[in-house]
């Protein structure tokens, strides 16, 4: 089961409520961290998210048997390792 | 004076930001009409020194330029000194890099210069616009919003606003990327992947109990953002 984990500040929203639309996801929090769980792949559509692009390439915060198999202008994926 | 009472002791902490930072210069008329007739930083210091004790050291002007906040950013001015290096490479008035180096390297060794709020910004912004050093690129970053130059001297110059204050928990997510950061670059082959996998291993030791003693903490306000 890959899991990632996302810190709560604001520029992480969009990131946030993308993530919490997709029923195949799960998030619970761990401190000021959302961590997000998944039985398959983690896949977030950038545009969906507003990030601009310094939060959408800093918004990873760390990976529990997970690899970020993509992570550019349209998407990031999160697979099991 | 001793600190016998705990009461009074002195904070582990007690440096007060910068005194100032100091660069050579080949060129103190383009530095001088940059930071004090363009940026308008006032002149507030100088040492004229003949050479200095016995070593073979040049005659030289140390001049300052008051960054706000107390704070100085200075220059050396040694006569009779050339640059070292192909002066058509990358690089600046200290020192020159191979010619392939890319740009992001060369820009890594900058000064950031902090203003209140965007209406300071865009009048920095403004002045460079108006001058021989015009602003290069106006960035959006996480949480600052900077403009950026190279000075006369080859020197990358920053000013920047904060968007909003700092957290708590992003001075909590620092520590733990830092100590990942540490753990990874002291093994082999260090990486982004593997600083990732060791920084969830912290955030699930520490990050639970870290939020719990924070001041104010209380279980039904786990909704931060």
């Amino acid at each position: 089961m890959p899991r990632m984990y996302v810190l709560g500040v604001p520029e992480n929203e969009g990131f946030l409520d993308v993530a919490e639309q997709d029923a195949r996801l799960t998030i619970d929090s761990v401190g000021p961290y959302f961590r997000i769980s998944s039985a398959g792949p983690i896949l977030i559509d950038r545009r969906a998210t507003g990030c601009r692009h310094a939060v959408w390439y800093s918004a990873v915060a760390g990976l529990e048997n997970a690899i970020i198999t993509q992570h550019d202008k349209d998407a990031l994926r999160v697979e099991s390792r | 004076m001793s600190h016998d009472r705990p009461d009074q002791a002195k904070p582990v902490h007690r440096v007060r930001g910068v005194d100032h930072a100091a660069f050579p210069t080949f060129d103190p008329n383009a530095t001088v009409r940059f930071y004090r007739d363009i940026l308008r930083f006032p002149v507030v210091h100088s040492i004229c020194a003949a050479g200095w004790g016995p070593e073979r050291h040049p005659d030289f002007v140390h001049f300052f330029f008051d960054i706000g906040n107390g704070d100085r950013l200075a220059f050396f001015y040694y006569f009779g000194w050339q640059p070292a290096g192909d002066q058509t490479a990358p690089g600046d008035a200290w020192a020159r890099l191979p010619h392939d180096t890319p740009q992001f390297f060369k820009n890594s060794r900058h000064i950031a210069l902090n203003v209140a709020d965007e209406e300071d910004l865009l009048e920095y912004r403004r002045r460079l616009d108006e001058s021989e050093w015009p602003v290069e690129m106006q960035v959006m970053h996480e949480t600052i919003e900077s403009i950026y130059t190279h000075d006369p001297n080859g020197y990358m110059l920053e000013i920047t606003r904060q968007l909003r204050p700092v957290t708590p928990q992003e001075d909590l997510d620092a520590q733990l990327t830092i100590a990942a950061l540490c753990d990874v670059t002291a093994g082999e082959a260090p990486s982004m992947d593997k600083l990732l996998a060791r920084k969830a291993e912290l955030i699930v030791e520490r990050a639970a109990a870290w939020e719990i003693e924070q001041p104010g903490w209380c279980d039904d306000e786990r909704e931060l953002i």
